[in-house]
């Protein structure tokens, strides 16, 4: 389990995050959800410890984060973090070099899922295909968590319903994901639970099956009465 | 095979109406194997977690069996594929009675025009086929 | 190790075609420099001789005989010199602003790899040292290549054939970047790491605070700088010359390693607390 206990984050004066507290459990899809700027993308920072919080504590499994995490946790950032001239082998050489939880038979199969191919070099792949070359990097790697910033954002929507396909397949399996998106529509369906950021703070948090159970609503309806309300 | 759930139910419920429907309707026959909780998730885009629980609350109502380690089946049970059918019936004519009952319309003039397109549905059913 | 090791391996090959190319560059540029200086002095001798009628000897005692300084002073030779100290010292900082400025943002994974975010350090930190060691060597390696141009040109009683240390020891710019006493190299080189690992702390102030960083940035330089040379100030204006000089030295060598470990420590720690993508 990620825990986010207290969160509070500021950039110079301002809060940015206040006091965010959620979980995302493992083997299921917690999604934070939260218009452009209400630091989305730096609460995944900071759990990644790729930017520095001024309060609260991130545990994962109970513990803080060290350089062995990295073989536990991944990130996808919303753009490929991968030098441009490699290749997208080279680039899976890389990661096989560095990480020992680098599943090489994961990252062939996904090479054949996403339909890319081994010896295009990264800066040459259009939008969607640097985006499905991303996220092989991350999901190739044995890991518990995965996080996945915005994975949706700015592809076409072929490279979406590929992408989406992805998280009812063996290569999401039993792990807990995060992701972020600002327009759930895409994977309202895919999603266990919903952390709704509101003015930098957690306005809500909910299983979505109970919800629509409990109150017959839909995660956009709950978003409605945040920024409509 | 695809399915439009809608936001609003819990999408555990529409994949077990989905299920209902195709049993009722005998498109899905008693004991034909069904497809893994993967393969459901993976079929209709939701959340396997979500395919998994449908799958438990379908076995728990006997709806479909699962024996250790092979492919769950449709129940052979006749009285519960009746049941369904009969729910699936009264779930319809439900919606159709709470549709109807604003329009206000007289019982008998009703049931005519009902007994008259019921026929009329099967003609057309009948007449494609002949095609 | 064994990721720290990867690391070096993994930077270096960033940065080889850049530094073969530079190679490539000393290489033609001194050649062509020994050419054209070679070739000077051989017109100048021409007319002398055959023009102003001068005799051998008096030619050779106007303008005296050709060594490899003529050639050393010329900007073909001591450009390219000067364009690959440049390019280590402009390397220092791009090799940690690639990172993060680069078409894809690099530090994303640098930074979560499974291994101390001070491998990275060190890795960079080793890959500034290769390329300024491996320009001294390919210098060192040139040379005699170059001098025996000169000799096919310059005919024997014309010129003075000088060693690679000859060379360096008689000139002091290129005695700085070439130390002939094994201590001096140490000290120099020495001074050189301990101020890239001082440049390599004010990067990370500055991309762990931004604007406040490079104040912090700029304070710890002048306070490393003032370390390493109170055992000096102390010295020259507080004790009088107290100290003999062996022991300035080492105490001097003590201040220097102070910096250095400082400078580690403190990189470490906005690495793993304090740095921002």
């Amino acid at each position: 389990m990620i825990e986010v206990k207290n969160m509070v984050k500021k950039f110079g004066f301002k809060k940015v995050l206040d006091d965010v507290s959620f979980t995302a459990e493992k083997g299921q899809i917690t999604c934070l959800i939260g218009v452009n700027g209400v630091g989305k993308t730096t609460i995944m920072n900071a759990i990644m410890n790729l930017t520095p919080i001024n309060g609260g504590d991130i545990l994962i499994d109970g513990q803080k984060l060290n350089k062995h995490t990295y073989e536990k946790v991944t990130f996808i950032p919303d753009a490929i973090t991968m030098l441009p001239q490699m290749k997208i082998g080279e680039a899976m050489e890389f990661m096989s070099d560095f990480y020992d939880s680098w599943n090489e038979a994961r990252a062939n199969d996904m090479i054949d899922f996403f339909r890319l191919n081994k010896n295009d070099r990264i800066n040459t792949l259009s939008k969607g295909n640097t985006a499905k070359a991303n996220l092989l990097m991350g999901l190739a790697l044995d890991v518990d968590y995965v996080l996945m910033d915005e994975p949706f954002s700015g592809i076409d929507m072929f490279s979406r319903e590929q992408i989406a396909n992805v998280f009812t397949s063996h290569l999401i399996e039993d792990r807990g994901v995060i992701i972020t998106t600002h327009e759930i529509q895409d994977i309202e369906h895919l999603i266990d639970k919903a952390v709704l950021l509101d003015n930098g703070t957690v306005y809500r948090s909910f299983d979505v099956e109970e919800l629509r159970e409990n109150e017959g609503k839909s995660i956009v309806d709950v978003m409605r009465e945040v920024y409509q309300g | 095979m695809q399915l439009k759930f809608n936001t609003r139910d819990p999408v555990y419920m529409q994949v077990i109406r989905y299920f209902k429907t195709q049993i009722a309707t005998g498109v899905l026959e008693p004991g034909e194997e069904i497809p893994s909780r993967r393969e459901i998730a993976n079929m209709f885009k939701i959340n396997p977690n979500t395919a998994q629980r449908a799958y438990k609350e379908m076995e728990e109502q006997g709806l479909i069996r699962t024996e250790r380690n092979f492919p769950s089946k449709i129940t052979r049970d006749e009285s519960v594929i009746q049941h369904v059918r009969e729910e699936l019936v009264v779930t319809a004519v439900n919606d159709f009675v709470d549709a109807i009952k604003p329009v206000n319309v007289p019982l008998d003039e009703l049931l005519d025009l009902v007994k008259q397109k019921y026929a009329g549905a099967d003609d057309q059913k009948g007449g494609a086929l002949d095609d | 190790m064994k990721r720290y090791v990867k690391l070096v391996n993994f930077e270096f090959n960033r940065i080889a075609k850049v530094y073969a190319v530079l190679l490539g560059i000393i290489l033609t540029s001194q050649i062509i420099g020994v050419m054209i200086t070679a070739n000077g002095y051989l017109k100048k001798a021409d007319k002398a001789m055959n023009e102003d009628m001068m005799s051998k000897a008096e030619f050779l005692q106007m303008y005296g005989q050709m060594d490899f300084h003529n050639i050393a002073y010329s900007i073909w030779f001591i450009g390219p010199i000067a364009l690959s100290v440049a390019a280590v010292a402009f390397y220092i900082f791009l090799i940690w602003y690639r990172d993060w400025f680069g078409k894809n943002t690099f530090a994303y994974r640098l930074l979560t790899l499974p291994t101390a975010r001070l491998n990275v350090f060190f890795a960079k930190l080793t890959t500034i040292v290769l390329m300024t060691f491996g320009f001294i060597a390919f210098q060192f390696i040139i040379y005699p290549i170059e001098s025996t141009v000169m000799k096919w040109m310059v005919p024997k009683d014309f010129r003075i054939d000088l060693t690679f240390h000859e060379l360096t020891q008689q000139m002091l710019d290129l005695g700085l970047l070439y130390p002939t006493e094994p201590m001096l190299f140490l000290l120099h080189y020495g001074i050189g790491i301990i101020a890239v690992t001082i440049l390599f702390t004010v990067i990370l102030f500055e991309r762990s605070f931004r604007w406040k960083g490079i104040i912090f940035g700029v304070i710890y330089s002048a306070v490393a700088g003032i370390v390493i040379f109170l055992p000096l100030i102390l010295q020259e204006f507080l004790l009088n010359g107290y100290f003999y000089p062996s022991e300035l030295i080492r105490l001097s060598m003590l201040a220097g390693v102070i910096v250095l470990a400082g400078s580690i420590a403190l990189s470490g720690y906005l690495l793993n607390k304090k740095i921002r993508i």
